[in-house]
């Protein structure tokens, strides 16, 4: 198994090995990207997402080096925004939307919280998948805001805890 | 301010996934570098979410990697980092730094160190010989 590496090493990697700092990027996260896309995405999609998310995000890895995450952690992030101005601009946003394998991909953020309750995995795939606010799923759902902040917080817990 | 109480609000989960909100988001970013705690469970759970992701990832289909080839040779070189696809010149180099405690040398000198070091006990055994001899002579 490989292991997580930390900015400065990727960086002297990047800046001294010599090796294109695209396919450096794409060898080291190629794969989990493309796992990442799949929650949102079927598999039809995945693959061009993946080309304009290393298009796009290659040209801005200074970004990623100044910014307190890692870099995985930036590039999941920003990939997140893509594909949700992807989605959005299909008009795929919002419940009843198909975004992907979501919820049924064993290997997900979905599968450390199989043993949630269904109402807290509900408040994590309208906030994660489809990129709702807290404030606009309370809106929506007719439920208090503090609810589902708490909802959202005992999921981020469990997600955690279920990590390591 | 009570940091466990913050860091049970899953301020860094939100933060390192995207789900916190510019609001949060600057909050924690300002509390980062007072509180080396916040600092501390954002490592952890960055590391603890690329190593699940490693574990889970899914290659993508092969076509994919020249296409990002393509797209990236439109692009312009990012500064100091080389280019993707583009060959290397007869004239660069990769900076290699030595951390080997060995040295590698030609064959022919593990025939010239035997030789000298047989010759250096020859005289050796020359040099006590005609000490001895001397020191025989001088007592006669």
């Amino acid at each position: 198994m490989e292991k997580a590496i930390t900015k400065d090493l990727l960086k002297t990697e990047l800046y001294s090995d010599g090796r294109p700092a695209g396919e450096m990027l794409y060898s080291r996260y190629g794969g989990m990207l493309y796992s990442y896309i799949l929650q949102f995405v079927p598999e039809s999609e995945a693959g061009t997402l993946l080309v304009d998310i290393f298009a796009r995000l290659t040209p801005q890895l200074k970004e990623a080096f100044d910014s307190s995450l890692s870099v995985y952690c930036w590039l999941q992030i920003e990939s997140r925004k893509i594909i949700l101005e992807h989605l959005r601009s299909r008009g795929r946003l919002g419940a009843g939307a198909n975004p992907g394998r979501g919820a049924n991909v064993a290997a997900t953020y979905f599968s450390l919280l199989e043993d949630a309750p269904p109402e807290h995995q509900w408040v994590f795939r309208e906030l994660f998948l489809y990129g709702k606010s807290k404030e606009e799923l309370a809106l929506q759902s007719g439920r208090d805001l503090g609810y589902v902040s708490q909802l959202l917080r005992e999921c981020l817990g469990m997600i955690r805890k279920n990590l390591g | 301010m009570n940091i466990e109480l913050y860091l049970q609000s899953g301020v860094v989960e939100s933060y390192a996934l995207g789900l916190a909100t510019p609001q949060e988001a600057d909050e924690f970013e300002q509390l980062m570098p007072h509180y080396p705690e916040l600092k501390e469970a954002l490592r952890d759970f960055e590391y603890h979410l690329e190593l699940f992701s490693i574990d889970n990832e899914v290659p993508p289909p092969a076509e994919v990697r020249n296409r990002i080839e393509d797209k990236l040779r439109e692009l312009p070189a990012i500064p100091g980092a080389r280019q993707w696809g583009t060959r290397r010149d007869r004239t660069d180099y990769v900076a290699a730094k030595e951390t080997s405690q060995y040295i590698r040398v030609h064959k022919v000198w593990r025939t010239l160190f035997i030789a000298v070091f047989v010759l250096a006990k020859i005289f050796l055994i020359l040099a006590i010989y005609y000490f001895i001899a001397y020191r025989h002579a001088i007592r006669k």
